[in-house]
C-alpha cells in the first residue's frame, strides 16, 4: 500500500488557509492528510509542542504564520523562526529528518504559491516515508530519544537564550550587547549536545539501573565522558547510586515528586 | 491603587481611529476582519454602528484615518478605501436584506428630515423595535447625500441601496411632506407620535452679502447642486467663478466642469493651506483643470442688464489668526480687479432654514436650533434635534453620530429613564507602540478608484480577476494596521474572536524576565517582588510569552498547553482520509 503521510499544521488565527471547524482542527482543500491546529499566533507554539507532535506519530509538522511584517502580534512570526531553528537542531537527535518540520508564510493574497509550497512539503514527507516514531513502544530507544529532546527544549538555559535571541543578536538589550548569530548558534549547539546526553541518561536510568559501561554502549560515548556526566548529574540530584554489583556501581534516575 | 490611577482606570481605552470617530465605529475591529479576508463580516460589523458603509466608504471625511497612528511611521491605513471595498463586495452579491425586527414597542416616533442624522436615528430606533416614520420634503430621501454631494463622488444608487436597507428594517419614509407646512409639532403630537427628532440640516447657502448677488447667473452652491441632482438643466455658460474654499466649493466647481463650463476658477480669500476642503478633493479638482486664485475676495458682482458679466475682487493678505485658528484675511486697499464671468457660484457656507421651525427652539441669534450637546434634547419635552441643524454645516459622520445619540435619548425618554446618566463616558486614545523606530515601514498598498467609473463591459473572468486582485491588495493593506487599541476593542466583544489572555502562575515564576522581553506589546513587567505581572488591557493574547517561559509559569486562558495537546491528539487520531 502506498504511504500516506500524516501531517499536522499549526496555523495562526489571522492566516488560516482553510475554514477550520469549531474544534480548531480542519483540513486544507486538496490536502486531506494535513490536519490543522489553530492558535491565536503561531508564536504561541512552543518547540516542546512540536516535539510532542512527532512523539505522537506525526510524519511532518507545518507551522503557518503571517509574512514577517504582517504579524497581527508584530513579532510572533520572528519568534517562530527562532523556534524552527531550534527544532531543526533537535529533531535529528531523535532520528528524524530536520526537513520534516517546515515554516510557511501565508497571506490570502498568495493562495497559489502557498498551495505549491504545501504540495512540495507533502511530497517531501512522503519521500521520507513514515516517521520511525509512528508505531514505537513508549520505552523504545527512539521514543526515549524524542522525549530527551523534549526535555532539552524545556531546559531553562536554552529557553532563556531563545527568549533573548532577538535582544542578543540584534544588540537591542539595555547594555547594547551584541552577540554574533554564529556565536549564539554555537552556544545553542553546546547546550543541546550536553543536555541531550544528560536527559538520555536520565530517561534510560528511569527504566532500570545502569552502569557507566552500559550507558556508554547504549549511547555510543566514551565511558570517561559518561562518568563526567554522571558526576555532574549526581550533583544536580538527577541521578542516584542504586546498587553495586561487584565493583561496578549502578545508577538510577531520581524521580521528582 | 491610588485615587488618581483609579480615576484613570475608568476611562475607556480606545484605538485612535475609533476614538476619533463621531459615530463610534469599531474601526480596528473591521480592519482585523479584513486582515483575514472576511469582507462580509467586516461590513456586518460596520453596520452594527451605522447604516452607511458604502456611503462613508466614499465620502466620509474619515477622522479615523487622520488619527491613525501608522502615520507616525509612514502613512495612515487606507481605512476609507477599505470600507468602500468591503461594502461594494457585499453589494456584488446582490441586494442585502436585514432580518426583520419584531416591533417590541408601541410608541410611535417621528423623524423630520431624511438626511444622515434622521436616517441613522431611524435605523437605531427600528433596531430597538420602535415604529418609526421619517418625514421628508424632497421627493427622495438622503438629504445632502442625495441632493448635495455630486453624483460623480457618490452615486445615487449607492445612497438608495443603503436607505432601502433601513426601510427593510421597517422604517417608514414619507417624502414630499414639509415640516412647518404639511406637519407641525402639534399635528404630530395629535397623530400620536410620542417623540420627535428634528434633523432638517442646513439647507440654505450663506449669502455673500455684496451688491449684485441677485443677478441672473448667480447660483448659490447648495441650490445649484440640488438643481443638478434633480436632473434639471442649469445654464452656466463658459466661465464660472466659484467663491469659497470648502468641499461644497470644490463640488460646485467640478460639477460646473461636468456641465460643460470651459473655465472654472475657485476664488478663495485665504491661502491654500487654510482651505477647509479635503486635500484629495482639492487635488482631484486641480487634475480636472479647475483653477485656483488664492487671497482674493469678491467685492461686487457687476451685471449687464439682469445678467452677470464681471466679478470685482479685492486682494487679501493674511493677518493674525482668528477664532477658528486660521489666519484672518485682510483686504489690501486699492487692489480691486475684475474677472469676466458668465456664472458666479457663492459656496461659502450653509445656514439653517429657521423659517419652518418653532422660534422657541432656536438659539439666541436665531441661527441654529438649541440642543443639549450630550442628549440632543431641545427646550420642548420629547423633541430632539441634531445633525447640521444643531451644529451648522458639518459632515455625514457627525450627523450619524448625532442620530445615534438621539436614538439612545429617545429610547430612554420613552422608558422614563434619565437621559444623562452614565453617558459622559471618558475615552482615551491609546497605542501600544512606544518606539516608532522599531515599527517596520510598509507602503500603502490599496487605493480604490476616486471616481466611480462608468460601467464598462468586461468578461466574467476579467471581473473575477479584478475583484480578487482588489481583495488581495485590501487584505495586505489591512495588515498595515497595528491594532493600537486594547485587545477587547477589536472583536472579542462582538463574539467574532476568541481572544486569549496570559496568566502568570506566581508560584512558578522565577523572575527571569524572558516574558517581558518577548512580549511585543510591553504588557508584562516584573512587580516589586520580581514576579511577572500581565497588564490585562495591553495583553493581546498571542501567547508568545507562554511559549517561551522557561518555567512554564505563564498559562494562556483559552489556548492552554493542554488544549493544544488535546487538539494535536484529536487531529492525529481522527481518521486520515
Ligand atoms: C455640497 C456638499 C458636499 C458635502 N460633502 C461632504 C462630504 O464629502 N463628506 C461629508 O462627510 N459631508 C459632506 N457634506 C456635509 C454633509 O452632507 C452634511 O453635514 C450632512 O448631510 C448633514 O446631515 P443632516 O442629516 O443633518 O442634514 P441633511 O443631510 O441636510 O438632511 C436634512 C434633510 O431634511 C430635509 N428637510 C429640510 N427641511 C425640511 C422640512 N421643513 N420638512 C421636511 N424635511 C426637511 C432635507 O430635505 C434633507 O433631506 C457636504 C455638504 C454639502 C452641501
Amino acid at each position: 500500500m502506498m504511504f500516506k503521510p500524516k501531517i499536522i499544521g499549526f496555523v495562526c488565527n489571522w492566516s488560516q488557509p482553510t475554514t477550520l471547524n469549531s474544534a480548531g482542527t480542519g483540513r486544507i482543500w486538496g490536502y486531506p492528510r494535513i490536519r490543522f491546529v489553530r492558535v491565536m499566533c503561531i508564536g504561541r507554539i512552543d518547540p516542546v509542542a512540536v516535539l510532542e507532535t512527532f512523539a505522537k506519530g506525526a510524519d511532518g509538522v507545518l507551522l503557518i504564520g503571517c509574512h514577517p511584517p504582517d504579524c497581527h502580534y508584530v513579532e510572533g512570526n520572528l519568534q517562530t523562526e527562532y523556534t524552527v531553528e531550534i527544532l531543526k537542531k533537535l529533531i535529528p537527535l531523535a532520528g528524524l529528518e530536520p526537513e520534516r518540520v517546515k515554516l510557511l508564510w501565508y497571506s490570502p493574497s498568495e493562495k497559489q504559491s502557498f498551495g505549491q509550497h504545501v504540495k512540495d512539503f507533502y511530497e517531501q514527507v512522503k519521500n521520507f516515508g513514515p516517521s520511525p516514531l509512528r508505531n514505537e513502544q513508549p520505552q523504545s530507544k527512539l521514543m526515549l530519544n524524542i522525549l530527551a529532546t523534549k526535555n532539552v527544549a524545556s531546559d531553562f538555559r536554552l529557553r532563556v537564550l531563545l527568549g533573548r535571541e532577538k535582544e542578543l543578536t540584534e544588540g537591542v538589550n539595555v547594555y547594547g550587547e551584541h552577540i554574533p548569530k554564529e556565536e549564539l548558534d554555537a552556544t545553542f549547539d553546546d547546550i543541546i549536545r550536553e543536555e541531550f546526553v544528560r536527559h538520555m541518561f536520565y530517561l534510560l536510568t528511569k527504566t532500570k539501573p545502569f552502569s557507566v559501561k552500559e550507558l556508554a554502549e547504549t549511547v555510543g560515548m566514551k565511558p570517561a565522558a559518561v562518568l563526567r556526566q554522571i558526576v555532574n548529574m549526581r550533583r544536580r540530584n538527577m541521578i542516584i547510586l542504586d546498587h553495586v554489583e561487584g565493583t561496578t556501581p549502578f545508577y538510577k534516575a531520581l524521580e521528582v515528586k | 491603587m491610588t485615587v488618581i490611577s483609579c480615576a484613570l482606570e475608568k476611562k475607556r481605552k480606545l484605538p485612535p481611529c475609533r476614538a476619533a470617530c463621531p459615530a463610534d465605529v469599531n474601526v480596528q475591529g473591521y480592519i482585523s476582519l479584513l486582515q483575514q479576508g472576511k469582507f462580509k463580516e467586516a461590513v456586518e460589523l460596520i453596520r452594527k454602528s451605522m447604516p452607511f458603509p458604502a456611503i462613508c466608504g466614499r465620502i466620509c471625511v474619515s477622522p479615523c484615518q487622520d488619527a491613525c497612528s501608522r502615520k507616525n511611521s509612514d502613512q495612515p491605513v487606507g481605512i476609507r478605501y477599505l470600507k468602500r471595498l468591503a461594502a461594494d463586495i457585499e453589494r456584488e452579491q446582490g441586494r442585502i436584506k436585514p432580518d426583520s425586527i419584531l416591533k417590541k414597542h408601541g410608541e410611535k416616533i417621528a423623524i423630520v428630515g431624511a438626511g444622515p442624522a434622521g436616517l441613522s436615528a431611524a435605523y437605531e430606533l427600528a433596531k430597538l423595535g420602535y415604529p418609526v416614520t421619517v418625514f421628508e420634503r424632497m421627493p427622495e430621501p438622503g438629504g445632502m447625500m442625495r441632493y448635495g454631494i455630486p453624483d460623480y463622488r457618490l452615486r445615487k444608487y449607492v445612497v438608495a441601496n443603503e436607505i432601502a436597507y433601513i426601510q427593510d428594517l421597517g422604517v417608514e419614509i414619507e417624502t414630499g411632506v414639509e415640516f412647518g407646512k404639511d406637519i407641525t409639532l402639534d399635528t404630530l403630537r395629535d397623530k400620536g407620535y410620542r417623540a420627535v427628532f428634528i434633523a432638517t440640516g442646513a439647507q440654505l447657502s450663506s449669502k455673500l452679502g455684496i451688491p449684485g448677488e441677485d443677478l441672473h447667473g448667480v447660483f448659490h452652491a447648495v441650490e445649484f447642486l440640488r438643481l443638478v441632482a434633480q436632473g434639471k438643466t442649469v445654464d452656466i455658460g463658459e466661465k464660472v467663478a466659484v467663491i469659497g474654499g470648502g468641499n461644497s466649493a470644490i463640488d460646485a466647481a467640478r460639477t460646473s466642469l461636468r456641465l460643460g463650463a470651459k473655465e472654472v476658477t475657485i476664488l478663495y480669500r485665504r491661502s491654500r493651506n487654510e482651505m477647509p476642503a479635503l486635500p484629495h478633493e482639492i487635488e482631484a479638482a486641480e487634475e480636472e483643470g479647475v483653477k485656483f486664485h488664492f487671497l482674493v475676495a469678491p467685492k461686487r458682482i457687476i451685471g449687464e442688464g439682469t445678467r452677470v458679466k464681471e466679478i470685482e475682487c479685492l486682494r487679501m493678505e493674511l493677518g493674525k489668526p482668528d477664532a477658528s485658528g486660521r489666519k484672518r484675511p485682510v483686504p489690501i486697499q486699492g487692489s480691486e480687479h475684475t474677472y469676466t464671468v458668465d456664472t458666479v457660484i457663492p459656496a461659502i457656507s450653509q445656514v439653517v432654514e429657521t423659517s419652518c421651525l418653532p422660534t422657541v427652539l432656536l438659539d439666541e441669534r436665531k441661527e441654529t436650533i438649541l440642543a443639549d450637546s450630550l442628549t440632543l434634547e431641545t427646550k420642548i419635552l420629547g423633541v430632539f434635534a441634531g445633525g447640521d441643524i444643531a451644529t451648522g454645516p458639518a459632515s455625514v459622520i457627525e450627523a450619524i453620530g448625532a442620530g445615534k445619540r438621539v436614538a439612545t435619548s429617545i429610547d430612554r425618554f420613552l422608558n422614563g429613564q434619565d437621559l444623562h446618566a452614565g453617558r459622559e463616558e471618558e475615552t482615551e486614545s491609546v497605542s501600544w507602540v512606544k518606539d516608532w523606530e522599531k515599527i517596520t515601514k510598509k507602503p500603502e498598498r490599496y487605493k480604490a478608484p476616486q471616481v466611480d467609473v462608468g460601467r464598462q463591459s468586461v468578461s466574467f473572468e476579467e471581473a473575477d480577476r479584478l475583484l480578487s486582485q482588489a481583495k488581495e491588495l485590501a487584505t495586505v493593506e489591512a495588515r498595515r494596521c497595528l491594532g493600537c487599541g486594547p485587545c477587547s476593542e477589536c472583536l472579542l466583544n462582538e463574539g467574532l474572536c476568541d481572544a486569549d489572555k496570559a496568566i502568570v502562575d506566581e508560584t512558578l515564576c522565577t523572575g527571569c524576565n524572558v516574558c517581558a522581553v518577548v512580549c511585543p506589546f510591553g504588557a508584562i513587567k516584573k512587580n516589586e517582588r520580581g514576579v511577572a505581572q500581565v497588564d490585562d488591557l495591553s495583553c493581546k493574547g498571542c501567547g508568545i510569552c507562554s511559549a517561551r517561559c522557561p518555567e512554564k509559569a505563564i498559562i494562556m486562558e483559552r489556548f492552554t498547553d493542554d488544549q493544544i495537546r488535546t487538539d494535536i491528539s484529536y487531529a492525529l487520531k481522527k481518521e486520515f482520509a
